[in-house]
């Protein structure tokens, strides 16, 4: 247990941290602390869960003591509409954090973040580089904490060069279990859309991402990477996939009630659903060195088949969904077989399952 | 009359058929309405009516497998819609007319009666088309073939002529119209059922092919008919990899752009597309911004050029922007500034050669004389042309001149002689700016000078 590598979840008892968990433990040389600050609702096998808040100024001591190499920080609770608790907690508790990484030497520190800082703006570049400016709506309220994240992230990486930082900005994460503002605007029975625009997304899939946080943590990989499958979708594409039937409106007038009734009317902000906001992946393919598994269209279908499953429609029109799932399935690990020289961690991810 | 019972027999069995779109039950349909029912006389001379007066305007010299497709869309359209009193009650009225149908009816008959044993004689195992768009478009295309071969395109013309307006509105115009338009529905409901299931595909920029085939004809109309393009220099457009075409803007839509693409997809022997770049206005209105993404045009900056151009596309930029499609009319074919040569950055960094287009003809498409800054301030437009026809006759102004335009391409300037880091060289990029800037101006002066008329050219 000499070379055992000790690596700190937070959010543990959250979905993200859950699953990262439970796949790092599959991995022979980890030893995996969760933190959070409630208890969580399915334990992990094997998981060293110790209930503390980010912001308790002892977490210093907690880091050292168990001499942590890696941090996973996943404590994020996404808000819509911006509010002091989850300023407190996702920005406040994130800069505690990366002080006291700082303070105990941790080797390396990985944020999840969203493509959605960049913001959807009509002179945007159809791929958005890592170094682009962060123009997102600061009125939505996991927008402006991802932002402000970022920017602690940039900071703290001036002082602490020796600290590995890494930085992933998701696409729009789907997944039938994940919770996410694209699943939520997915679910919804009516998905609003704007008249007259479609812009262009990017899906990734749950499991990717998952893979992706997993990857990250095996090896130094300093900066930032767009994380999403290359390829993008028109939004339309996505509704068409997931079997809802877009409700446009003018967008003028859908502005104007949003402005009236709060954010809460849309899940997604309305920006995302008018100019495009994607990612160049070219530093995700040579530097981070991991492929997403699933395609965008993959992803979709297995959310709708899930969705409509959920709903307990026929049994045949389940066992459709079911065949589509598995041809998915096969197409997925037949790709992934003819990469060969796949990254390590999903190539043995394939073996497992 | 052993024929005609044959006939109603199959006439019967194709009605009933029509209306399904299986093609083994329209098989074992016809096997079952073999044995001929005994129909009023009313319905049978009905048949004969229509028949005959098919023959009228196509005359009875065709293929027989074409005779008997020509009936079974004719029951398809009888099927489809069953009554038209009026022409049928002024059909009954005169009696010279049925004269004539009776005459003709008989003749086409006895044709049909001998191409039926023909084609019995010739595949007994014959099953008739589907009635779908494909089935029908096929016996449209056999049914032309015949009728060209047979009396060939003047000839047909001039019957076309003679044709009385009372003709031209008869029941079996109308039938086999309203046949087609319902087919035409049913082919785009299915298509539009299909894509609201997201099963279609595009590329990563948000290109969309069948958008793009879908409204193509209309460019096509716009090039070939309306503005009569002529397009020369061709040969300077590579058959593969990047290349930037710098074109000068006008006529206040961005219609250009669309009609050098249309012509290069038309006539370039590789048949390319054109990626436009346009500019960041366009992607805040609804249905352009779609309608631009969906046809494979890209918001113009420099990381879209350049990613463009390194996937080794086809660019088109149009340097003047707003100044050069806004231009008024006294100011036609003056090129404004191109721009900051951002595209000529652009051109250097990806190494690619840089084509100078110059568009003759669309500066007269409108005739802007003024710019109403008040107006454009309010709608939120980048400019607001006042011209003799808009905004007074609303979107009646909006129809474009059919001015002739000319579209020539210059020879390409390479780029790839200079070391990297030239595109940070400010002195190579006005320079260069400047060089393409006059080579598009003296292109359009040359066209300028050999044109006799703007609408004739």
């Amino acid at each position: 247990m000499a070379n055992e590598r000790i690596i700190l979840v937070t959010g543990a008892a959250g979905y993200w941290g859950n699953r990262v968990a439970t796949r790092l433990l599959d991995q022979d040389d980890a030893h995996v602390i969760g933190i959070d600050d409630t208890t969580p609702q399915h334990t992990v096998d094997g998981l060293d869960f110790i209930q503390a808040d980010l912001r308790n100024p002892l977490l210093v001591e907690l880091l050292q003591e168990e001499q942590v190499e890696t941090v996973i920080h996943l404590k994020f609770r996404e808000t819509l509409t911006p509010s002091e608790s989850s300023f407190e907690q996702n920005v406040m508790g994130t800069a505690k954090l990366l002080g006291a990484c700082g303070e105990a030497g941790v080797a390396r520190v990985i944020l999840k973040s969203s493509q959605m800082v960049y913001g959807a703006r009509p002179d945007n570049p159809m791929f958005m580089r890592e170094d682009h400016p962060f123009n997102g709506n600061k009125k939505y309220g996991y927008v402006r904490d991802w932002i402000e994240i970022e920017k602690y992230a940039d900071s703290f990486h001036e002082q602490h060069p020796e600290t590995v930082m890494t930085v992933l900005r998701f696409g729009n994460i789907v997944g039938p279990k994940a919770d996410t503002p694209m699943t939520r605007f997915l679910r919804e029975e009516e998905a609003i859309t704007l008249l007259g625009f479609d812009p262009m997304i990017q899906i990734i899939h749950e499991d990717d991402v998952v893979s992706a946080l997993v990857h990250a943590a095996a090896d130094d990989y300093p900066g930032a990477f767009n994380v999403a499958p290359e390829k993008g979708m028109p939004l339309w594409k996505a509704l068409g996939l997931a079997t809802k039937l877009p409700i446009p409106i003018l967008h003028p007038f859908a502005y104007w009630s949003v402005s009236l009734g709060g954010p809460r009317l849309a899940p997604l902000p309305l920006d995302y659903l008018r100019f495009p906001c994607m990612g160049d992946m070219q530093r995700m393919r040579d530097v981070l060195q991991f492929t997403p598994q699933y395609t965008p269209e993959e992803t979709v279908r297995e959310f709708s088949a899930q969705q409509r499953v959920r709903k307990l429609l026929g049994k045949k029109s389940r066992e459709t969904f079911e065949q589509d799932r598995l041809r998915d399935t096969i197409q997925r690990r037949k790709r992934l077989r003819e990469r060969g020289g796949g990254p390590k961690r999903a190539r043995r991810a394939a073996q497992a399952e | 009359m052993e024929s005609v019972n044959e006939l109603e027999a199959l006439y019967n069995a194709a009605a009933t058929t029509a209306v399904s779109t299986n093609g083994d039950e329209m098989a074992n349909a016809s096997d079952d309405a073999a044995p001929p029912v005994a129909k009023p006389a009313r319905k049978k001379s009905a048949a004969k009516k229509a028949t005959a007066r098919k023959t009228k305007t196509k005359r009875a010299r065709r293929a027989p497998r074409s005779a008997r497709q020509t009936l079974h869309a004719q029951a398809q359209a009888e099927s489809v819609l069953d009554d038209l009193p009026d022409v049928q009650a002024e059909l009954e009225n005169n009696p010279e007319l049925q004269k004539r149908n009776q005459a003709l009816g008989e003749e086409l008959l006895h044709e049909l009666e001998m191409a039926i044993k023909r084609v019995m004689r010739l595949s007994p195992a014959y099953k008739t088309k589907l009635a779908v768009p494909e089935g029908m478009q096929e016996a449209i295309d056999a049914n032309l073939d015949a009728v060209t071969a047979s009396a060939g395109g003047g000839s047909l013309l001039k019957r076309f002529q003679k044709l009385l307006p009372g003709e031209m509105i008869d029941t079996d115009t109308l039938k086999g119209m309203w046949t087609m338009l319902k087919f035409t529905g049913e082919y785009q409901v299915d298509v539009l059922k299909r894509r609201l299931k997201g099963d279609y595909d595009t590329d990563e920029w948000g290109m969309d092919q069948e958008f793009i085939d879908a409204v193509r004809p209309l460019f096509d109309f716009m090039y070939n008919r309306y503005w009569r393009v002529s397009m020369a220099g061709l040969e300077n457009v590579p058959d593969d990899g990047r290349a930037l075409l710098v074109s000068n803007h006008s006529g206040q839509l961005p219609l250009d752009g669309a009609m050098i693409g249309i012509g290069i997809l038309q006539h370039h022997p590789a048949s390319r597309m054109m990626r436009a770049l346009y500019a960041n206005w366009f992607p805040t209105l609804p249905f352009v911004s779609d309608i631009l993404t969906k046809a494979g045009q890209v918001m113009a900056n420099d990381e879209n050029a350049e990613r463009l151009l390194t996937q080794d596309h086809l660019v088109a930029v149009f340097p003047e922007g707003y100044k050069g499609v806004g231009k008024l009319y006294k100011d036609r074919y003056h090129l404004a500034r191109f721009g900051r040569g951002g595209f000529v950055r652009v051109a250097l960094k990806a190494k690619a050669p840089m084509i100078p287009v110059a568009v003759v003809g669309a500066e007269e498409t409108y005739i802007s004389l003024h710019k109403s800054q008040t107006l454009a301030k309010l709608i939120g437009f980048p400019y607001f042309p006042i011209s003799p026809t808009f905004p007074w006759l609303g979107p009646l102004g909006l129809i474009p001149l059919p001015t002739k335009w000319y579209i020539d391409i210059g020879e390409p300037i390479p780029t790839d002689q200079y070391p990297d880091g030239s595109e940070n060289n400010l002195m190579l990029i006005s320079q260069l700016t400047d060089q393409v800037r006059d080579t598009v101006q003296n292109m359009l002066n040359d066209r300028l000078r050999q044109r006799k008329s703007i609408f004739m050219g």
